[in-house]
């Protein structure tokens, strides 16, 4: 089974994801299915990955199209098992005769399609390829909470994450762990612009953060271990019921940081970057505003 | 990188002929700094003596009250060196944390000294040592050597083969890493070796590794972290940059001194 998808993957794992799910409905083996994306020769059509979109709009689109792959494998087996195609079930990867021991599993049912030996032109056209688009009728509202937990040197300004402990929902959840796998790479972003991340320019506007030398991307030790959960509130405008969930760890990490440091500073002026220096000179400002 | 001559000395003898003899060249030791800085074409030397088959420019050994380190000893045989953790044990922890694991294998001793950054961790632990650095043609005191930010007393065609360190009391070193880099922001190096205290500083100061004086005369009339207690570095001097102000980096100073003398004296 090969599907042709718009929706480009650079790492959050949809050749698994959207495996999983034509595999599950259609009863194959995952390593049968071969996902392609991004290549311009065989994709004619793909606006690319943003806005937490592959999920709730692109998985949605296969959704379809696995409709009517289906639908067209049902006459498929209806006519090679001699029977009306409202008799065919599919259930777990078979087309059976409804009251009756005759059935055909899904690979069957698709060299026939492409054979045509068991019925003529004139009756089906042969071939099983379909294709599908999709428009959602809203946006998905995935919400959350995050908490993080701080520990701050005193005497230098370093501000340590301790603890991460997560809930999202995300509407229906294909593939947990590349989930999490999301919110993980999004707290650590988020983790970055809070604490480390931050461009510079000097007065002739020469850029000083130039390399990563004095650029600081978050590093691993410069995040916990997460702590994560999930609720599962299926969203109702797509047919799967999935909730964006990329942005989610990128948008609740600055506040969750900032917050943290502001509670155990007692100062509520802080910006972004917290670097060192920065919770250095709030704490200093605070003991000074503490002492008068 | 634009276009240079290799040449592999065999000996320490061999390196200084081909040092005088061959035009705009440059000794290749651990190529930590030299080899990044000709990639990015800010030097671009015609010629290349690497050190690194010079086998007598290597190794650790204890020699009556000193620590000898070949020239060309890496940063990760250092910290992993049981010589060297058992007579200054704060030396083989500065060690392992110099850059990453990569430029642990790769830098050398003698490089980093020779190098002089101004951020680089080894000149403090010389400088609060009172180590001698010796080379083909002398023997120098840690105090005449560092000349300021990549500057030393090195003249031209000399090759340091050694650094001889004292076995100090009491050595430790503490560093804040720069975020970015995690080169030193501040790093200092506290040693007790009698009666005589030394704390030397890197990465702070706008002229590279010095001593500072205040912090020496406190810890001489009593070795511990609450003698540092009201003695403030100078902010004067010092650099001032996007990661840390002057003023920053001078209260920074204080700390790692503090944590410095703690870790000295820690049972």
């Amino acid at each position: 089974m090969e599907v042709l998808t718009g929706s480009h993957s650079h790492g959050q794992g949809h050749e698994t994801t959207f495996a999983q799910l034509v595999a599950g409905r259609l009863g194959i083996p995952i390593e049968n299915v071969a996902i392609v994306h991004g290549d311009t020769d065989k994709v004619q059509m793909g606006m690319g990955t943003y806005g937490s979109r592959s999920g709730a709009v692109g998985m949605s689109a296969i959704v379809k199209a696995l409709d009517k792959v289906e639908a067209k494998a049902k006459k498929v087996a209806a006519l090679c098992m001699e029977a009306a195609e409202a008799d065919i079930v599919f259930k777990d990867g078979k087309f059976s005769v409804r009251g009756t021991d005759k059935s055909m599993a899904f690979g069957e049912v698709a060299l026939q399609a492409y054979v045509a030996h068991k019925f003529t032109g004139e009756q089906l056209e042969p071939g099983l390829k379909e294709g599908a688009f999709y428009d959602p009728t809203n946006f998905t509202f995935p919400a959350g909470v995050h908490v993080c937990e701080v520990e701050i040197d005193q005497e230098t300004g370093v501000t340590r994450v301790d603890r991460w402990t997560a809930i999202d929902d995300f509407g229906t959840i294909i593939n947990p762990m590349i989930v999490e796998g999301q919110v993980h790479g999004g707290i650590a972003q988020g983790v970055g612009q809070a604490l480390l991340e931050g461009v510079t320019y000097d007065k002739n506007g020469q850029l000083l953060t130039a390399s990563f030398m004095d650029y600081t991307m978050p590093r691993a030790t410069d995040v916990p271990n997460y702590t994560l959960g999930f609720n599962t509130t299926p969203a109702p405008s797509n047919p799967l019921g999935i909730k964006g969930c990329g942005e989610a760890g990128a948008i609740a990490a600055p506040p969750a940081v900032i917050n943290a440091i502001t509670d155990a500073i007692g100062h509520e002026d802080i910006s972004m970057p917290a670097t060192p220096q920065t919770v250095w000179k709030a704490l200093q400002k605070a003991r000074k505003a503490a002492a008068e | 990188m634009y276009e240079f001559s290799y040449h592999r000395a065999g000996s320490t003898r061999q390196a200084v002929s081909l040092l005088s003899k061959k035009e705009d060249a440059k000794l290749l030791a651990g190529g930590q700094t030299l080899l990044p800085t000709m990639k990015q074409r800010l030097a671009s030397p015609q010629n290349i003596i690497d050190l690194s088959k010079v086998p007598e420019l290597k190794g650790i050994e204890q020699k009556g009250r000193n620590i000898v380190i070949g020239a060309m000893t890496t940063h990760a045989e250092v910290a992993g060196s049981s010589v060297v953790q058992a007579a200054i044990p704060g030396l083989a922890a500065l060690a392992s944390h110099i850059g990453d694991p990569h430029v642990r294998h790769r830098g050398t001793i003698g490089g980093s000294v020779a190098n002089n950054d101004p951020s680089a961790d080894y000149p403090a632990a010389l400088m609060a040592m009172n180590a001698t650095i010796v080379t083909n043609r002398r023997k120098i005191a840690a105090d005449d050597y560092f000349q300021g930010m990549f500057s030393t007393a090195l003249d031209d065609g000399e090759i340091i083969t050694k650094v001889i360190f004292p076995i100090p009391g009491k050595f430790a070193y503490a560093k804040f890493p720069n975020p970015a880099s995690l080169y030193a922001m501040v790093g200092v190096a506290v040693s007790k070796k009698g009666a005589g205290v030394r704390v030397a500083v890197t990465g702070a100061g706008s002229n590279g590794v010095f001593r500072w004086a205040d912090a020496e005369k406190a810890l001489s009339s009593k070795f511990n972290a609450k003698a540092l207690d009201g003695i403030k570095a100078a902010a004067k001097g010092l650099n001032s940059d996007m990661h840390a102000s002057a003023d920053y980096r001078a209260h920074l100073i204080g700390v790692m001194a503090g944590r410095a003398v703690a870790k000295a004296t820690a049972k």
